[in-house]
């Protein structure tokens, strides 16, 4: 329990950005109710990686992720019965959050204008590809179109390859970021002023608002710098290969003593031709076979430690398996255990920001309409035989 | 017009660069007064990044990034390291709702402005801080940047070409995706404070915000001790689902098939029905085999056409494809043009431009640009006047002691 417990949510998006949004809420102690299709459920819960690889509704490591600490139930919205069930459940909710096509929720008669007449203060958010409106409302999208279209793909990856799409599920995880701002932003202004609203996330948006320098250089000076670079984009800032993997070093101005003294070339601080911002960016090119030469003579941990003792900006790349053995993220307990009875105790991340008064919440996955009668039941007041009822009828 | 949802909310800015202050461009789009503290000697290094020469007179207030990441924000100067200055900064909290920071540690508590010492001034104040690896543990000394903390978070590793090494994402990318979960934190914390009366410190860990960004491959290899490999623009499970060339110079369209009515869309779109039924792509796991195959099938037909030709053909058949947009193309494209995406902004040093508008589009109270961004000290008058109430007496005192100042000085960036 935290404050955000008050928080009421009903989920009905069915992809990796409505989930994550909804995940941190619950995360942060909010109850989030998880309304799946009768049957299959949730289509995330069909994606693997599985334990031994068998396919499994309750095992897929993609979807037990991104629901922790929710709620389940099923219920089918498009059946008339289904419908009425959702608007009395919405009743007891602040918040919607839904990533159907634009306009599927209105044919059903459960548009935000129809469903905020039930409930004034109603936080509805809608996470779709493009938007609520505009001529590309109705695209089909996954992940890999949305990150082309937010500008983000062009920009990565080699210049003499085809533009890369970053590792995972990266548009998705933006827009289910940005989702989850707002919503939070929205649910404070209405729990003051008792008057909700529809917030419209379009990954598309989300994604061309984060792609600086390229935009403002463009807007302001008209000049396309968003030539792909690959893994160098300077002497100074890039990934240089090493003796066990890559370092990355990401070093503005007032680091490059320190990057100096990590790179155990003190005698640079004192050559003229790297003396400041604009002379290193001169002589670039033998800046940068400096630090080559000096990353392929070393080990990455060691490295990155050595440097970070100094205070440069040195990283190296991580592997999952190097992320589980980090010893900074071990000694601050970020990974979690959280057990599962078909999919067992496996390492989950912990919580993406540490609020002092508002504990993370570590809790599974729900079981496919696990919640059922809790809701059903103990909420809406119905009895055994009518959820058996609705039951035989494919309604939940 | 319906107030903005986070109107009656003031906000200190201590943070610099990119992650924080596009944290706190967020909060300003939505209302909130974001006041950005800088100094003569401590000023935000983003006004520096410009290809404007040096000599230029209030080059500080031409930099395209540093305006583009500050509209509808304030700024002031305190030099927080003179008493005086700090004292100020403290009259200020007792007026503020949330202080923000990104200062290595520990600067805040040299400082003497630790959580304790803002907690004195407002018993309720808010303070985030959006330290690279945390505030405790082994390593809280050090330094990481944007592309730092996407190769500590994992990213790194799993994005690349197929059967190549870790790639580069193209932006900084650990910055953004810190400053929406540094919004975020504000967000709820004022919703804790307005459900219990309490203020809070609230630690933005950018490293650990960046592995729930892939936290399925942490549970997933938690499953099966199997590390992840890149797979460039593949799926686990949808083929065909790439990057195909188009004609021009380096045009390129993105095509992903979910299923086998999708594939027979496709075909049908490539004039070549015949494939759907091709005992190599008949069926989901025969796409995937033999998706190399496929994709040279593709880029066949990609190659004669443009990325919007391709696109649209293959949208009017229900099949997901959309171009590889650049920024140029962003800023003509219809949809973005059609949703008022863009917003003109004036600047009294740097001109007028196009830019991107606010990405939360909320139905009851839309935010717009609705200032741009500080010039340097530009609203000294307004925080140490207007809300501190100090005379015009006072204030000179404070610019020859040099705790205010209106031109930064150069030699911190250099």
């Amino acid at each position: 329990m935290t404050s955000l417990s008050a928080l009421r949510v009903l989920d009905l998006s069915d992809g990796v950005a409505g989930a994550f949004c909804t995940k941190l809420l619950a995360g942060f102690g909010a109850e989030v109710i998880k309304i799946e299709r009768p049957g299959a459920g949730d289509p995330l819960r069909r994606h693997g990686p599985f334990p031994d690889d068998l396919p499994h509704r309750e095992k897929g490591a993609l979807f037990l992720y991104l629901n922790t600490a929710k709620k389940s139930i099923t219920l089918d919205i498009a059946q008339r019965t289904g419908a009425l069930i959702f608007r009395r459940l919405v009743e007891g909710v602040e918040v919607v959050v839904e990533s159907f096509s634009p306009g599927y929720l209105a044919e059903l008669g459960l548009g935000y204008e129809s469903l905020a007449r039930i409930k004034p203060r109603l936080v509805m958010t809608s996470i779709t590809p493009f938007g609520q409106d505009g001529p590309y409302a109705g695209y089909k999208a996954a992940n890999l179109t949305a990150f082309a279209m937010g500008g983000q793909m062009a920009v990565t990856g080699e210049p003499d390859r085809e533009p890369l799409k970053n590792g995972g599920y990266q548009a998705e995880y933006q827009a289910g970021l940005h989702a989850f701002a707002a919503t939070a932003v929205a649910a404070l202004s209405a729990d003051s002023t008792e008057v909700g609203q529809h917030i419209d996330i379009a990954a598309m948006e989300c994604l061309a608002t984060m792609l600086e320098p390229y935009v403002s250089s463009w807007a302001y000076l008209k000049r396309d710098i968003g030539q792909r670079r690959g893994n160098v984009v300077s002497g100074t800032v890039g990934l240089y290969p090493c003796r066990d993997g890559h370092l990355g070093i990401h070093c503005m101005p007032r680091n490059w003593p320190a990057l100096a003294r990590a790179l155990g070339r003190e005698d640079l601080l004192a050559d003229e031709r790297f003396r400041d911002h604009y002379h290193r960016l001169q002589h670039n090119d033998e800046l940068e076979s400096i630090v080559y030469a000096w990353a392929t003579t070393q080990e990455r941990k060691a490295a990155y430690q050595r440097a970070g003792g100094l205070r440069a900006p040195v990283s190296f790349v991580h592997t999952v398996q190097d992320l589980l053995e980090a010893p900074q993220l071990r000694a601050r307990g970020f990974f979690q255990q959280i057990g599962h009875p078909a999919a067992g105790r496996q390492t989950y991340p912990g919580p993406p920001f540490r609020p002092e008064a508002m504990p993370w919440q570590a809790a599974r996955a729900p079981l496919l309409g696990e919640h059922n009668e809790e809701i059903y039941c103990e909420e809406l007041g119905l009895s055994r035989q009518e959820l058996a009822l609705l039951r035989a009828s494919g309604v939940v | 017009m319906e107030r903005l949802p986070l109107y009656s909310y003031r906000i200190l800015d201590l943070t610099t660069a990119w992650a924080g202050p596009y944290g706190t461009r967020l909060l300003a789009d939505m209302g909130a007064e974001v006041i950005k503290v800088e100094a003569v000697n401590h000023w935000d290094l983003l006004r520096a990044l410009t290809d404007t020469p040096p000599d230029v007179e209030l080059v500080w207030n031409k930099s395209p990034i540093f305006n583009h990441v500050n509209r509808n924000k304030y700024a002031c100067t305190l030099d927080l390291g003179q008493p005086r200055g700090r004292e100020l900064f403290l009259r200020l909290v007792a007026l503020s709702d949330v202080v923000i920071e990104s200062y290595r540690s520990p600067v805040m508590e040299n400082l003497g402005l630790s959580y304790d010492v803002l907690r004195s001034a407002r018993a309720d104040i808010i303070l985030v801080s959006t330290p690279s690896h945390g505030k405790t543990g082994p390593e809280k000394d050090f330094v990481a940047y944007g592309s730092n903390i996407e190769q500590l978070g994992g990213l790194t590793a799993i994005s690349g070409y197929l059967g190549g090494g870790p790639q580069k994402t193209g932006i900084s990318y650990g910055d953004p995706v810190s400053g929406i979960a540094a919004a975020a934190a504000v967000a709820l914390a004022l919703w804790h404070r307005r459900r219990t009366g309490e203020g809070q410190y609230v630690e933005v860990a950018q490293w650990e915000n960046m592995v729930g960004l892939i936290g399925e491959y942490v549970v997933g290899y938690s499953m099966n001790g199997r590390l992840p490999q890149p797979m460039g623009n593949r799926h686990s499970s949808m083929a065909p689902h790439g990057c195909y060339p188009c004609c021009g110079d380096d045009q390129w369209v993105t095509i992903a098939v979910e299923d086998d009515e999708q594939f027979a869309a496709l075909c049908r779109i490539m004039g070549r029905p015949e494939l759907a039924a091709d005992p190599r792509f008949a069926d989901v796991v025969s796409r995937y085999r033999n998706q190399d195959e496929l994709d040279g099938i593709v880029a066949e037909w990609t190659r004669q056409r443009t990325p919007k030709q391709a696109t649209e053909a293959l949208q009017t058949a229900g099949v997901a494809a959309a171009p590889v947009l650049g920024v140029p193309a962003l800023f003509d494209d219809r949809h973005l043009r059609a949703r008022g995406f863009w917003e003109t902004v004036s600047h009294a040093d740097a001109g007028t431009w196009d830019v991107d508008g606010v990405p939360w589009r909320m139905s009851r109270s839309p935010a717009h640009i609705r200032l741009p961004a500080p010039r340097f000290a530009e609203h000294n008058g307004y925080v140490l006047r207007g809300l501190l109430g100090l005379s015009e007496e006072e204030i000179q005192e404070l610019a020859a002691a040099g705790v205010i100042g209106d031109r930064p000085n150069p030699s911190v960036h250099e």
